[in-house]
Order: C-alpha cells, then structure tokens, then sequence
C-alpha cells in the first residue's frame, strides 16, 4: 500500500533528491513541444464572473481578489471573518494570531491549501491566518467536507473542511509580456505594507510571477480594560511587527499539462504581548520569531485517453523562536527555540470511464520532523501515507460522489516511547440533486467521516508521553438547499443557500496537566448543531450597482463528555450561536463604497457558561470607499479603509483586548 | 498556530511552575482558638491562567449560603490573575495573587481590602508574631508587619520558592527552582525567626514545592522530582527534623501533578497520582493508609486539602478538568463524605474563619 507512488518514480519521494529529480523529469519531459498558447492562457485564466459559485457539490463560499476591499481584507482571517460557519478566533492587533474554526469543530480539523498543495504544521496543527497576507492571493474558498474536484491530493480529502487559496496565476501575451503592480498601504499602527508584483511572461509557454511585500507596524493601540464596575484606559504596547515575504513561482503551460515551481520565504518578528493582567502593566517585550521556507512543485498533465495525471511535491521548514524577557526564572528570560521540516509528495490520477463517470486514486506521502530546546525533548519523526480512491457520477440531475481515505501513521522518537501506528480507513459520501422543474434548486448532503492526528505538542510537548493518545475524530452529516439564478432584469443574480448539520467529535484530545509538564488524553465528546446560511445578490440601479451578501450561522456546540459532569450540554468556550455578517456596496463607475457588518452573540470563554466567564455580545462595522481608475493608461485603484467604525470596545480571546477604530490607505498602479 | 504555541507554552509553564506549585499548607493554624465556632469557610480559586478569573468562594456555615465571589461583592473589583494563597491571621486575611503581582491585606469577616502590597510574582504566605511572609519568584521572602501592613524587610533565599512552613522558631522555604527547569532547586532554607536571617540550607529531593509541619517536630517536604533524559528523580518526601534540622527520611512517593500537604493531629495527608488521599501516621512515621475516603468518594482532581482541628473534618477540594467550576466535599475525621459544595475554578487554598 505504501509502495506504488514511490516506486513509480524510482525514489523515496520524501527525500531532497527526489525533489530534484522531479523537477528534472519536468523539463526534459517531451510533452512540452509547441503548442497553441492563446488556449493554454484561457484555460488558466480565472474566472472572475459576477455570479458566486455556490452551487459546488459541498457547501462552499469564496472570496476572489477583487472583492477583498469590500471586506477590508488585509489578511486571509479578514477575508474569510463573513463566511457563514466559520469563527475566527484574534487574539487582537497587527500582529495578533488568528486562527479558524469551522462548523464548530475547532481550528485543527481545517487545512488550508495554497494552490493545492497543504499549509501543514505538525507542530501544533493550526494555521495563523495573520501571516497569509492576501496580497498575490486570486481567490480564498472555503469547502465543507473537501473540495469538490477528486483530482486532487489525498490531504484534499483528509480533514473536515478544506480552505483553498489559489494565487494570481499569469495571463500575458506576447504585446504585454511583463505586468507589474506596486502598491503600498498605510495606516494606524504606524504601518507600513509596500507591495510588489512582477509577472513576466517568457515564452509561449513559460512566465513567472514573484509576489513580494514587507509590513512594518509599532502595532499600538488602546484599549478599556474593565474591572467589576470601573474601566481604565490602557494602551497595548509591544505589538510591532516586521515581516518580509517573497514568493517566486515559474510557470509552464501548454495545451495539456501544466508545471510550477515555487519558493516562498516568509520572515517576521513579531511582538506578541501576553494576556492582560489586572493590576500589573500592560505586558511587553513578549516575541514571536518566524522563519519559513518552502518550495512546492506541481505539474498536471491531460491525456486524451481521459486520464490525467496531478503530482505535488513540497519541502518545507519553518523555524519559531518565542522569547518573553519577563520571565521569573533565575536567568530572567524565556527563550525557546522549535523548528520542524516536512518532505511532501503526492500523485493522483483520474481516469474518465464515461464522460459522466470519474474515478480517482490519489497517494500522498509526508515526512514530518521537530525539534526544540526544551528539557527532555524527544525529537519526533512521523511518516503519513495517504490513499485515496474517489469516483463522481452524474446521473441526469444526480451528482454523487465518494471516497475513501486510508490513513497510515508511523511515529518513531530520538529517545523514549511514542504511539503504535494508525491505520485508519475514512469514507466521504456526497450527493447532490435538482429534483424540481426549478433547475435552479439544489438540494444536497453529505456525510463525512475523518480525523486529525495528535499533533507534536499534543503528543511531546510535557515530559510525559501518552502512548494511548488517539487521533481524534468527527463524523459530519450535512443536508442543504441552494438557489442560484442569473437574472436579467433589476437583480443580476440571486443566490441563497442553506445548510443544517449535525457534527460530532469523538476522542477529542484534552490537554490535562501531569506532573511535569500538560499530557493529552483523549476526554472528550462534542455534538454540533448548526445552520449555516447565505444570500447574495447584485442589482442595478439607474445610477448604482448594489451588492448584498449576507450570512448567517447558528452553532449549538455542546460538551457532551460526561452526563454527571456540570459542564454536562454547556457551549464549548469561544463558540457564539448566532453570527452575523452582511456586507453590502454601491459603486458607480469608478467609486465603489462597501460597508461590512459582522455580529457576534454572547459566548463564554470557559466551561460553566456562567456569569464569570461570560463575554457580552459585539458588532463590528467596517467601511471603504475605493477609485478605479487609469493615469495615462495604467490602472490605478485608491482606498481607504476604516475599521472598527463605531470604536467598540471587544474581546474575542479574553485578556486579549481588540483594536478600536483604525484607518487604512491604500494606493495600487499596474504597469 | 502560534496561539496554539503560545497557549501551550504559557499553559505548560503555568503546570510546571505556577499551578503546580500552587498548594501549601502551612503549620496547623494558630489563630484557631478551640473554642471558637466556625463562621464558614473561604475557598481561593486560581481561576484559568491569564483570564483574570481567580475568585473567592465563601460558604456560610450557619444560612449554608454560597457566595460565588465574596471578594468582588465587598469590594466591587475583581481579585485579578491566579490567587494562589490565602491565609487568616488575627482579624486579617492575606490573599497572595499570583500573576497580578500583589497581596491584598483584608479584614477576614468581610474580605474587604485594607491595603494591596505590591510584589514581583508572590505566591504563599506565612505568619509568625507581627509578621506575614511572603514567597516570591524573585527568589525572595517579604517581611510584612502586620500592623503597618508594609514590607519591612526582604531575605533572599533559593530560586522559585513556594510554600513555608513555621515552627519551632523557624521558617522552612522550599526552595522549588521550578522556573529553572531542568535545573531546579534541591533545598529548603531555614529562616531563624527571630534575627529574621538564613541560618540554614538543607538538601532535599529535587523540586521541593509542598511543606508542612506536624506537632511532633518534623518537617514534611513534597518534592516533585525531575525527567530529563540526563537526570530521573522520582517524586518523593524528604522529612526534617526541626530541632536539628538534619533530614530523617527521604522516600519517592507515587505523587500526580498536584502535591498538597496537610497535617492534623496524628496524620500527614497528601494525594497521590492515583487521586487518592495518603494519610501518613506522624506520631509513628509509617504509612497508616492508601486512601483517607473510606465511603467510595471520588475526588477526580484533587488540588488542595485542609482541615478542621476542632472537628477532625478533612477538606478535599477536586479541580475535575481545570478549567471548570471545582468542588470542596468535607470528610469526617474516618474519611466519609459528610457534605460537598461548588467553588470555583481550581480551588486551590481555604481558610475557616471563626464568628
């Protein structure tokens, strides 16, 4: 089961060389002779239609380029903070970590893809959405269940919801070869993101596109910190941030394969002040060090015959360094050091048995290793092979689709004991069907069942390693309704969706102190109950285009670990049961003016959902004001950016205080 | 991810050093009088690390009534970020809060504030004659005169130290070097109470936390051990003189990650990883039992354990999850439950206060 990807390269695709070897099979690959480029072009085109693609086989939402204005999006969190189902957990400011959870299911059950390829961090599986700055992104989708092309890599199918990132892809010709788009933005918290775009097409075949950027910010703000009845004024300090990153990707493209090859480095320290404390000053000095490095390769080829053919290769290390110069012990200084790498292949066919009848294996194969400076470390190492087989067919108004994940997890450690292996079997049922005469209505559902493995803090991170730890599961059953109408009179389309979901998490790992040090165990349960729900329509005035998006997501997450416990059906912290987000614009000609509006109910940021870890309500409003335009022929767009309109006072992550109001400029030229 | 990261680290430093070293029980309270009636009793909650949500549980003996918070309802603020001791004295209480770097000096029957002394990570409190001390993680121990309720000296002692014990004159400092990890510390240093100076340093098991003293003239020292790939040392309980202040005993203990000490009258009682309660015969010095609930109880967490001379009850409060609202069940003198109340998150200290 291991063995027919590696062996069909003759090499252990983990392995630096195998990388090499890759890139090297590419290019002296004879499938690249001349071919039509004008088709290849439109074919990588994006389609950047009006018209929202909701009506996927799984409920999905996205978010293209154009529109990340509208939503003041600075970052991938603030893109995505509208979509129904999803919560966004900030601990606050320029610099602040922001994580996602979907569907009530919590940060670690979704991966985010970037042009295909996983995002992973082993270390403690959640993404910072801080650090994916939406600058060269084309489009951010976000998939319950896993996206809805089976070719794919097997991660694709391995979590339970899937955020895609696709980049700019080129689109040059031979009269404009190069495009060039510098930008910068600036604004409260003294900062500063300049930006740099370079696509240069080479031939008819190749172009590359490097993407690059830096943001400085002092990252300060002020904030009221409440105290029983009184508030003070406080102001967070110690949030500067500098970061630079540089992503050059090259590009081959003919009439049926297509290649990249990338590399991104990702450099930024960041001031990460500590929760604050009554009655001690505001906590400074806290450092968070990244350096991340990774090169990701792809290349897909299309046959004639039907068949076709995805390969991805990745290699990635990413260095943290966490430093607190506050810190009681005898050398007055917390300064800890944690790195990890990760070798990455994946191959996966499809195979056209009738034009409505697809069927898919996909293989993966990632390498995952650590290391840190802490006492009695043990240096882990996992081997994870994915298999998967997916097949879609369409019947008439029918879409099914189905796949089966197997899972295999190898752990060994430098010293002391580890988990055995895992072998895991996950299926996926999808379907989706137009029953009425109405082909604009959608009806479907799903039921997914996967996992996510302990994570290396969960697993290594005390001194005391428990070798019981299992990964921890969920089970999602989905059935839904969506509505998608191009219209040609007032309205340009409407679409609406609704999905209602029943999830539960079985095995959720709990971290419990031990003696030394915290050690996972898998305590809990969950059940979810939601309902995700979505509008989004345009329409054109005499004078106007009006916009609307409007979402809105209700979860009943409830601990469901032990009847006899209080906390018995109690929310999970952290988890609101209504939320709301309604963006709407009006733009005419070149202005454009958004407003967007996101709600959140009350929630609770411990277990006993009682008065003393209750956290009130909160709306935040977000306006822009935008000009398109041209000087001498070069577009040219003008923003700017208010966020936090009404200046509300909030927390999302308790002790951890949320800007006020703040302002953003921003001025883009393409040449 | 960094959250996570982050999180974690806090929430790991916070096991290894801050909670985990969070319990002491000093000498058998000396402000008890035995015929005085019991108002009720405080619990001090920890609260979780960083949420500013250390609370302080009173229950009334007499109305049973519960008070979630007694300390925000008489004082109108919050008592702020790991409150992790609390000690009666004469007609003040003293709260030592943790990671709000201070110790507020109260008037026991109310918990109304009377004046907040400001230290660099406090975290147990002890009193002798007119003074209260006070351990910080700036590897000192603060003088506080009652009266004046001001610092009027500071003794320098190990690194990371917690609990203290007085007796005899003296003031045993476990010196725990948590905070060092995996360089902790390996003693206990004697302050001779009445120059108010070091007079000794005594070599104990590695990570010393807990210390209590019994009536017979020992010294009971809970140590946490190490588990590094170059040093191993068990858990145990180093046992001192106090006379002479040389060690008895020293023996690993099957201990969890919560090492509270407790003596009353014949017996030493502290929990062991197995979350039952070890009752040590002191007047012996021989293990008089695996576990003091003799009616089937179970405590899931135990997290701090004290006492009531006057009635031979036993108090055993359980932290379940920590970071759920904890219990404190009473158990007659023979180990059976006789009632169990809701306190707050991670129970960690009480105090009976007398009418």
């Amino acid at each position: 089961m291991k063995k027919p990807i590696l062996y069909a390269f003759n090499c252990p695709g983990f392995f630096p060389g195998c990388f090499i070897g890759l890139i090297v099979l590419f290019l002296s690959n004879p499938l690249f002779a001349q071919s039509d480029t004008t088709k290849k072009l439109k074919e990588v085109k994006v389609k950047s239609s009006a018209i929202p693609q909701i009506q996927v086989i799984v409920p999905s939402q996205s978010l293209s380029a154009n529109e990340f204005i509208h939503y003041n999006a600075f970052n991938v969190a603030d893109a995505i903070r509208d979509f129904s189902g999803v919560i966004i957990k900030d601990y606050g400011g320029i610099g602040g970590l922001k994580t996602m959870s979907v569907r009530g299911l919590g940060a670690n059950h979704t991966s985010i893809l970037y042009d295909g390829v996983q995002i992973n961090d082993a270390e403690n599986g959640q993404i910072d959405l801080s650090k994916l700055n939406v600058n060269g992104i084309q489009r951010i989708s976000l998939y319950n269940a896993q996206p809805p092309d089976i070719l794919q890599t097997a991660r694709a199918f391995a979590a339970a919801s899937v955020l895609s990132i696709e980049t700019i892809k080129p689109g040059l010709s031979a009269e404009k070869p190069y495009l060039v788009t510098a930008g910068i933005k600036a604004g409260s918290f003294g900062l500063i993101n300049p930006y740099l775009q370079w696509q240069q097409r080479l031939s008819g075949k190749w172009a590359f596109i490097i993407n690059s950027y830096t943001i400085n910010a002092d990252g300060g703000y002020n904030y009221l910190l409440f105290n029983g009845a009184t508030n003070t004024k406080q102001k967070r300090v110690g949030s500067e941030v500098a970061i630079q990153q540089v992503d050059g990707t090259l590009y081959r493209t003919d009439s049926n394969s297509k290649f990249n090859l990338r590399i991104n480095y990702y450099n930024s320290d960041r001031g990460l002040p500590s929760a604050v404390i009554l009655y001690t000053p505001p906590p400074s000095g806290q450092k968070l060090y990244n350096r991340d490095l990774f090169l990701q390769s792809g290349y897909q080829h299309k046959w004639n015959s039907g068949l076709q053919l995805l390969i991805n290769t990745k290699l990635s290390q990413n260095q943290l360094r966490y430093f607190d110069p506050q810190f009681p012990n005898t050398a007055g200084v917390l300064d800890q050091h944690f790195s990890q790498r990760e070798y990455y292949q994946s191959a996966a066919l499809t195979y056209a048995i009738k034009p409505n009848w697809q069927l898919s294996y996909a293989a993966d194969l990632a390498v995952n290793n650590m290391n840190a400076d802490l006492p009695a470390f043990r240096y882990p190492t996992r081997l994870t092979i994915l298999n998967v087989l997916a097949s879609n067919l369409i019947l008439g108004d029918l879409t099914l689709q189905g796949s089966l994940l197997n899972t295999h997890l190898h752990e060994t450690v430098r010293t002391g004991t580890t988990t055995p292996d895992r072998n895991i079997y996950a299926p996926t049922l999808i379907a989706t069907v137009k029953p009425f005469a109405d082909k604009n209505l959608q009806l479907r559902g799903f039921y997914k069942y996967i996992f996510r493995a302990p994570t290396f803090n969960d697993q290594y991170y005390g001194f005391t390693v428990n070798p019981d730890l299992r990964p921890e599961f969920t089970k999602q059953y989905d059935l839904g309704i969506s509505y998608l109408k191009s219209l040609n009179g007032l309205f340009d389309y409407l679409g609406f969706t609704a999905d209602a979901y029943y999830n539960n998490i079985t095995n959720k790992i709990i971290n419990i102190p031990s003696l030394y040090n915290g050690y996972a165990r898998n305590t809990g349960k969950v059940e979810v109950l939601g309902l995700d729900a979505g509008l989004k329509t345009q329409a054109k005035l005499k004078l106007f285009t009006v916009t609307l998006s409007a979402n809105y997501t209700y979860q009943q997450v409830q601990n469901v670990t032990d009847p006899a416990e209080t906390i018995y059906l109690n929310q999970l912290p952290y988890t609101p049961k209504h939320t709301v987000a309604i963006n709407a614009g009006i733009s005419k000609g070149a202005f454009g003016l958004y407003y967007n509006q996101v709600i959140s109910s009350s929630r609770y940021y411990g277990n006993d959902n009682n008065s003393f870890d209750y956290m009130p309500a909160y709306g935040i409003s977000d306006a822009s004001v935008v000009y398109k335009g041209a000087v001498n022929h070069f577009p040219v767009s003008l923003a700017a950016e208010v966020n936090n309109l009404f200046n509300t006072n909030y927390m999302v992550v308790q002790s951890y205080p949320m800007p006020g109001r703040s302002f953003r400029i921003s001025f883009q030229i393409t040449i | 991810m960094k959250q996570i990261k982050l999180h974690n680290l806090f929430i790991a430093l916070a096991f290894v050093t801050v909670l985990a070293s969070c319990h002491k029980d000093k000498t058998a309270p000396n402000t008890e009088t035995p015929t005085a009636e019991r108002a009720g009793v405080y619990v001090l909650n920890q609260g979780t690390y960083g949420n500013n949500n250390s609370t302080l549980t009173y229950y009334d003996y007499t109305t049973k009534a519960l008070t979630a918070d007694f300390f925000i309802a008489a004082n109108t603020t919050k008592l702020g970020d790991t409150g992790n001791d609390l000690g009666i004295y004469g007609s003040k209480m003293y709260i030592v809060v943790n990671k709000s770097n201070l110790v507020y000096v109260s008037t026991a029957k109310t918990s109304k504030v009377l004046k907040t002394i400001t230290l660099n990570q406090p975290r147990s409190v002890a009193f002798y004659k007119t003074n209260a001390f006070v351990t910080s993680y700036n590897n000192t121990v603060s003088v506080i005169d009652t009266a004046t309720m001001t610092i009027t000296k500071t003794i320098n002692v190990g690194s990371s130290p917690e609990q203290m014990a007085v007796v005899n004159g003296k003031l045993y400092v476990a010196n725990s070097g948590g905070l060092d990890y995996p360089n902790v510390g390996t003693t206990v240093s004697v302050i001779d109470l009445a120059t108010l100076a070091v007079v000794k340093s005594i070599t104990v098991t590695e990570d010393p936390v807990s210390v209590t003293a019994d009536t017979f003239g020992n010294i009971y020292v809970l140590s946490l051990g190490i588990d590094t790939k170059d040093k191993s040392v068990n858990p145990g309980i180093t046992i001192i003189n106090n006379t002479t202040d040389v060690v008895k005993s020293k023996s690993d203990l099957n201990l969890g990650y919560n090492v509270p000490i407790y003596a009353q009258g014949d017996f030493v009682y502290y929990p062991t990883a197995d979350n039952k309660i070890a009752v040590y015969n002191a007047k012996t010095q021989t293990a008089a039992s695996a576990n003091f609930i003799t009616d089937g109880t179970v405590i899931t967490t135990p997290y701090a354990i004290s006492g009531d001379s006057q009635t031979g009850e036993i108090f055993v409060t359980d932290a379940k999850d920590y970071s759920s609202n904890g219990t404190l069940t009473a158990f007659d003198k023979t180990g059976k439950k006789e009632y169990s109340i809701v306190v707050g998150i991670n129970p960690g200290k009480m105090a009976l206060i007398n009418k």
